[in-house]
């Protein structure tokens, strides 16, 4: 059992701080860090092989294997079939959607934060609550509500709900963030007479770059990738996301497996993009952002 | 839930970080700015449906149709081409769905008032209940003022019509259910194609013996295992069995012929009549017929579109004749004339009541000169036989000669032509159906069960 | 607080905090494209509607008639089923990972990357390449030849829940991984120190520091996994559609299919209150739990 002296205790400052290399290798834990490994690349793999095969002979040989004449006419299919235009769509309804909830958000969390007054209490726990509702479930008022107000089939369909849904998780995040710009500037910002949005544009904003990035990072990758609501306020070809063009490829009775899969790693290519430009942000915003 | 946070809170490590972050804030900017305008500014002009180059965009001035993509997807733009180039002041602009996407969309659509001027469905229920609620127009004078009255099978004509009127015009393939099978398989085992249940049977145990599966299905889809019993049904019992269930009547699933068809079914299953993870295979790119032209399996019941498929995953396998073609087995002693069929008998044009006048006729000219030779061959060409009457000459000119003589006698010569039992029926019972018969081919329930689940749909 | 040097007049007219405006648009995009239909299928879930003709009040029929179908007491069971084992696969599963790639070596660093690499596809996507993977004949099992891995994944009714639970781990894990690398980074060098000194092994070391230490953000994490899995939808309907026979058809699952299958709205309304009680009642339940958590770490006066 290990106990700490005082001393010791007094000692830690920054939870943040990594953990020192040890030189033991954990044999077993290298292991199972391999097989999971294989788990999750295997998947992977099977995609991008198969993107490259055609359709005949693609029972043929072994799925796993390297494609004897590997073809890229699939990814020609894809691309010619309004790829941009979904891809556009796609582009459009995430960032206006990514915008307008992390703006409307971040003032929301001011708000709340630094505010008094039983408005700011109750609309936190409005979005407290508001996390454990399924979308889903919302799915045919909803489209009762779109129709009326005349905007089925239109990208607005799309961002209006989104934005709506994303709001309480992102509230919460920055709100927490919010919560530990120290009270002193607050109000030294105060003092001097600062209005509310300067405070929000000087003060708040810069302070929770972290947190907003990481927002809108996962809120990003949730419109990018939502399939379901596309799916029934839009009907267009002018109007679709990427997701959908995975559907386009399925006949009446069959499909195009490979032209499938090559839209699929298509489609996952912009997201792959911005991982890799914003990898570090996520996992360092979740860091910061979550309990430890 | 509470998300704490600790640590971040010092204003050394907020300031500290916030450099390092600009910069990298900034490029992320650029990044994601310049793929959007890249993007926005990239995209090709109108990108509409290719309905040709002389259509203008679809607007809610002209008549509009939601075409479905596959096989037949062609056919119908070229058709649609062909129409707007000889009628700039009747233009029809296009809209192009997969299959489940459409099925879901039509609904909320009509339901919206936004429905297409010309509504692609299978005929059956569905047709039904568009009439019932008034969202399709009357279409039998078309019969009379157009050459369509001679043209279309009258099986097939059948089929789109509610209550004596036409509501439905037919614009694709005709599509029987038929048995296709490895007559490789056949003949390194030495057996005959079976002409009735009981030498199905028999057959099954030597199939098995041989490693061959004898018949493939994609059990995973559900409607797969629909042609099975509604064949053996009608059979047994005749089209009147399957047609009083699909007009409500009380009790109509008590019917002695759907227990014995069952039985059949789970005789069939026992015997290892299905290939092993049969309901784990789903159609999906056509694995089901990857183990007919691969050797793994004998038998396969299938729509045209299996043929397609075969003909997609394995050419050599076609051309070099090894791919065969029967009827669903008799019943001896059954009620059902061997002739009948069951499938899709064809898809069907239906015109929306929600659309204006205008539009309303320009679908309607649109209809009454669809079927011209031009269409004919595009549909011959997708591997099926036109809902027309046909001449031998048209049918022995294209590739696959053979298959499309014996499709056409049989559909020729059907006396019925039992339309999918999934848009036969009601919605509740349709749906209600796939369960209880995947159900019963998994072993999970008891056709007394079935019984009991199906008579409770009634009138849903 | 203002100074008292501050006159008075001044003091009145000035706010003591941002003014409640700028909670309004949140309030109003949330309100309204969130709570308003939220209300709207508790008022369908009194009605009989198909979608196309008009909408017709029936008072509590719907309600008597879910509730009394033996599918959504098995909906509801699977759903349950489902949440259970999938914390219980989940949670072990992202808490070592997430130690794992929280260490120092490098090589953790090039695994952790591909890790998460899940999180960039969408649901149809992973349903989809799974789907034929899974396929008995020409997927994963005939190609790498081992029997084992033939069965009948999708097709064995007592099977595919569980490979439902594998899926939607492999989608998952990856985004609970950070959670738990975050709270392992946090962790203090020196009590693993002061631990080897005192002679403890990893094993040890494991469960008397790591784990207690993690307890928070094993709260957090469960919570998003509990509520996540209740109405997970998207996997599952691409990959079965809720079968073979009904042994997927989830509560969300009957809900969506209900109402677009088979187009009865009112019916599918009544499943979709019933699913937003469950999840309130779970939040509720979790939260209290967690505050029962937080209360405990803090007195853990580290």
């Amino acid at each position: 059992m290990s106990h700490l002296t005082d001393t010791e205790r007094l000692t830690v400052t920054s939870p943040r701080r990594r953990p020192r290399r040890r030189t033991r290798y954990n044999v077993p834990a290298g292991i199972g860090g391999f097989l999971w490994l294989a788990v999750i690349v295997l998947p992977i793999y099977y995609v991008i092989v198969s993107s490259l095969r055609s359709q005949a002979g693609f029972f043929a040989s072994n799925p796993l294997a390297i494609p004897a004449n590997p073809t890229f006419e699939n990814y020609w299919v894809v691309l010619q079939n309004d790829f941009f235009v979904f891809f556009r769509n796609s582009a459009v309804i995430t960032v206006v959607a990514v915008v307008a909830t992390v703006a409307v958000s971040l003032m929301a969390a001011y708000a709340i934060v630094r505010g008094t007054g039983w408005f700011q209490r109750t609309s936190f726990s409005l979005f407290l609550l508001g996390l454990s509702i399924p979308t889903h479930a919302t799915l045919i008022p909803l489209y009762w509500m779109i129709t009326r107000m005349h905007l089925y089939d239109s990208l607005a369909a799309l961002i209006l709900p989104a934005v709506g849904f994303s709001i309480p998780l992102t509230v919460l995040i920055l709100s927490n963030f919010v919560r530990d710009i120290p009270k002193e500037l607050y109000e030294s910002m105060r003092l001097d007479g600062a209005g509310d949005w300067r405070i929000l544009w000087r003060l708040v904003i810069p302070l929770s770059r972290p947190a907003v990035v990481t927002v809108a990072i996962y809120n990003a990758m949730n419109v990018w990738n939502s399939f379901l609501f596309p799916l029934i306020f839009t009907q267009s070809a002018s109007k679709r996301v990427l997701p959908m063009a995975l559907w386009a490829f399925q006949g009446e009775f069959s499909s195009n497996v490979p032209a499938i899969l090559a839209a699929v790693v298509l489609s996952t290519l912009p997201m792959f993009a911005a991982y890799i430009f914003g990898r570090r942000y996520l996992v360092s915003g979740l860091t910061a952002g979550f309990s430890k | 839930m509470y998300f704490e946070v600790c640590g971040v809170g010092t204003k050394e490590n907020t300031l500290a970080l916030r450099s390092k972050i600009d910069r990298r804030v900034a490029v992320l900017a650029v990044a994601v700015a310049t793929a959007v305008a890249l993007t926005s500014c990239g995209t090709p002009g109108p990108v509409q449906s290719p309905d040709g180059e002389g259509a203008p965009a679809a607007n809610t001035g002209s008549a509009s149709a939601w075409v479905m993509s596959g096989t037949a997807e062609e056919a119908f733009n070229a058709s649609f081409a062909r129409w707007n180039d000889a009628h700039p002041d009747e233009l029809i602009s296009t809209e192009t769905f997969a299959n489940d996407a459409y099925k879901q969309k039509i609904r909320p659509a009509i339901g919206a008032g936004e429905a297409p001027t010309l509504i692609y469905g299978w005929g059956g229920a569905t047709l039904a209940d568009y009439v019932a609620t008034d969202s399709v127009i009357d279409l039998s004078d078309l019969l009379d003022t157009t050459a369509l009255g001679e043209d279309l099978l009258p099986a097939v004509l059948q089929s789109g019509e509610v209550d004596g009127k036409l509501y439905g015009i037919p614009n694709n393939i005709v599509k029987p259910v038929v048995l296709y099978y490895n007559k490789d398989v056949f003949n390194d085992v030495g057996l005959d194609v079976p002409e009735s249940w009981n030498e199905l049977m028999a057959i099954v145990p030597k199939l098995v013996d041989a490693g061959v599966a004898p018949f493939s299905v994609a059990g995973q889809a559900q409607w797969t295992l629909l042609p099975y019993f509604a064949y053996l049904v009608d059979r047994i019992g005749g089209p009147d069995v399957i047609a009083s269930a699909a007009e409500g009547t009380p009790d109509a699933w008590s019917d002695p012929a759907v227990t014995e068809a069952l039985v059949k079914i789970q005789e069939l299953v026992d015997a290892g009549g299905f290939v092993n993870g049969f309901a784990s295979i789903s159609t999906d790119g056509g694995a089901d017929a990857a183990l007919l032209y691969s050797g793994k399996a004998a038998m396969m019941l299938g729509l045209p579109a299996t043929y397609d498929n075969v003909k997609t995953g394995m050419p050599e396998f076609v051309e070099e004749g090894n791919l065969g073609w029967a009827p669903f087995p008799a019943v001896d002693g059954g009620k059902g004339d061997p002739a009948n069929l069951t499938g899709n008998p064809t898809n069907f044009w239906s015109v929306s009541a929600d659309a204006t006048p205008e539009q309303q006729q320009a679908a309607k000219d649109y209809l009454g000169q669809m079927m011209d030779d031009g269409y004919v061959e595009d549909l011959i060409a997708t591997g099926g036989i036109p809902p027309v009457n046909m001449s031998e000459d048209k049918l022995a000119a294209s590739d696959d000669a053979d298959y499309f003589q014996a499709m056409y006698e049989m559909i020729d010569s059907a006396p019925s032509f039992q339309l999918s039992l999934d848009q036969a029926l009601p919605p509740v019972a349709g749906q209600e159906l796939l369960i209880q018969l995947q159900q019963i081919f998994l072993n999970q329930i008891t056709p007394a069960e079935f019984v009991d689940a199906m008579n409770e749909t009634i009138g849903k | 607080m203002p100074s008292p040097s501050v006159p008075r007049a001044v003091v009145r007219r000035r706010r003591t905090g941002p003014h409640p405006i700028l909670l309004l648009p949140a309030i109003a995009f949330f309100v309204f494209f969130a709570i308003i239909p939220l209300f709207g299928a508790v008022a369908l879930s009194f009605t009989q509607w198909d979608g196309i003709g008009p909408v017709s009040f029936v008072g509590l029929d719907s309600w008597k008639t879910v509730l009394s179908d033996t599918q959504t007491w098995h909906g509801l069971r699977l759903s349950l089923l489902l949440m259970v084992v999938s914390w219980v696969v989940q949670m072990p599963l992202s808490l070592l990972l997430g130690v794992f790639i929280a260490g120092n070596q490098k090589y953790r660093a090039v695994l952790s990357a591909v890790y998460l690499l899940p999180m960039l596809l969408s649901s149809a996507a992973i349903a989809i390449a799974f789907k034929n993977l899974l396929d008995p004949n020409f997927g994963i099992g005939s190609a790498l030849h081992l029997p084992i891995l033939v069965q009948d994944w999708l097709g064995n009714p007592r099977l595919v829940i569980y490979v439902v639970v594998f899926i939607i781990a492999w989608q998952f894990v990856p985004f609970h991984t950070l959670l738990y690398q975050a709270g392992a980074r946090g962790i203090p060098v020196q009590l693993y120190e002061a631990a080897t000194i005192d002679g403890a092994g990893t094993l040890q070391q494991f469960f008397h520091i790591t784990l207690p230490q993690l307890r928070n953000t094993i709260v957090t994490s469960s919570t998003l996994m509990l509520t996540g899995s209740l109405t997970y939808f998207d996997v599952v309907y691409v990959l079965t559609a809720g079968g073979p026979g009904n042994a997927t058809r989830l509560l969300p699952l009957d809900m969506y299919l209900t109402g677009f299958q088979t187009n009865q709205m009112g019916l599918a309304s009544v499943l979709a209150v019933i699913l937003v009680v469950i999840g309130l009642a779970l939040a509720f339940v979790l939260t209290r739990a967690s505050g029962f958590a937080k209360m405990n770490s803090d007195q853990e006066g580290l």
